[in-house]
């Protein structure tokens, strides 16, 4: 397993160095750009699982600059013998990113890239038959407790994408997301905050790996 | 190897990588109560003598919080059902029912610890044969008890 992926990340980086050397045709094809985020399946083997789907859209404006939409919804539930909890809802994230692996006169569009993001996660986070110690006094039970929160946070994006056949690509990045309100429930700090990750640190890690297709709407 | 795992930590942030919380049942709230004298206008801790306590609970024995004891301070367990936590409170012979008015806010302590109560201490009321007054110095009560925390004041 650990071959195999090695494999394909040495294959992306090659695909990517030297498809631009060996390049005959000057055309192009410029649009938008559809991605799906394929890293999403390993989620559901972490420890509480997500279930979850994300979409992203870019396009090229200008020379390099390409604005991203990713938008993707997420659930995650997790039991103990005190509570059962649960989280899902929508986020959005806005931002570019800027390609730092400009290729003139190649047909291949190749990208290596850096950029940042906006995040935003509407989300609903409830608990069910919680059972709070009453020592000295009886323990209480409680139905239930219900929240909807709203995160913000920014990201710091690295990727690259590699156009394996021509208007298809397969693309990965890492990101370093600070979460702007920790404190968006006070009572219930959130598990799982949807395209963030864990509500329980305000710095975290994500990664994604995902397979595009872009939309030929114009070829020079 | 090592590696492996912190990357897979870093990508899908993996609770297995983070370490164990413990989780001490001990840590309940409790209400500090600390015993007050005024003389001369001027107020100073005092140690009250053959200090009895214990909680009216419904449909469960009387059990001694404190029996006989000399005290200059006591610790309340509050209870997380009610909005109110009944005591009898007897000095020797004279005895006096308190009764801890508060509101309840249930919060997490964290994922592994789970849920708590966190009491807003509304006021107290005491039929006067042993207190005078009372002042409340903090009102919220939950299990992040800082050393010295002192919640009310009791006049003598």
């Amino acid at each position: 397993m650990k071959n195999i992926s090695g494999y394909i990340f040495k294959g992306l980086f090659l695909i990517t160095l030297i498809q631009p050397l060996n390049g005959q045709d000057t055309l192009r094809t410029f649009g938008p750009r559809v991605g799906i985020d394929l890293s999403r399946i390993a989620f559901l083997f972490t420890d509480p699982a997500e279930i979850s789907a994300e979409l992203s859209v870019d396009v090229e404006i200008y020379k390099n600059i390409y604005p991203v939409v990713e938008l993707g919804y997420s659930t995650t539930s997790t039991s103990s013998e005190q509570y059962h909890y649960s989280a899902g809802g929508m986020y959005g994230r806005f931002g570019a990113d800027y390609n730092h692996f400009p290729v003139t006169g190649q047909s291949k569009h190749h990208s290596i890239t850096t950029g940042f993001r906006y995040g935003i996660a509407l989300f609903t986070q409830q608990a069910e038959d919680i059972i709070i110690e009453g020592g000295y006094w009886d323990d209480y039970m409680l139905d239930s407790y219900e929240s909807s929160p709203t995160g913000h946070w920014i990201e710091l994006v690295g990727g690259l994408k590699t156009e394996v056949v021509p208007n298809f690509f397969l693309g990965w990045s890492v990101r370093y997301k600070i979460l702007m309100n920790p404190e968006m429930d006070p009572l219930v700090t959130p598990q799982m905050i949807p395209g963030y990750g864990r509500g329980t640190t305000d710095r975290a890690f994500g990664f994604s790996y995902s397979i595009l297709y872009k939309i030929p709407l114009l070829i020079r | 190897m090592r590696i492996g795992k912190l990357l897979l930590c870093i990508a899908f942030g993996l609770s297995s990588c983070q370490p164990q919380e413990i989780c001490d049942n001990h840590d309940l709230p409790f209400l500090v109560v600390r015993f007050k004298t005024i003389q001369s206008s001027i107020t100073s801790d005092t140690i009250i003598s053959g200090v009895t306590l214990y909680g009216i609970r419904e449909g469960k024995a009387d059990s001694l919080l404190y029996d006989s004891l000399s005290l200059s301070r006591m610790e309340l367990p509050l209870d997380p059902s009610h909005n109110y936590s009944n005591f009898v409170f007897s000095v020797y012979d004279l005895t006096d029912t308190l009764t801890i008015v508060h509101t309840n806010d249930i919060y997490l302590i964290s994922y592994s610890c789970g849920f708590a109560t966190r009491f807003t201490l509304d006021g107290i009321d005491y039929n006067q044969m042993l207190i005078d007054d009372f002042e409340i110095k903090e009102s919220i009560i939950d299990h992040d008890l800082e050393q010295d925390e002192e919640h009310l004041w009791l006049y003598f």
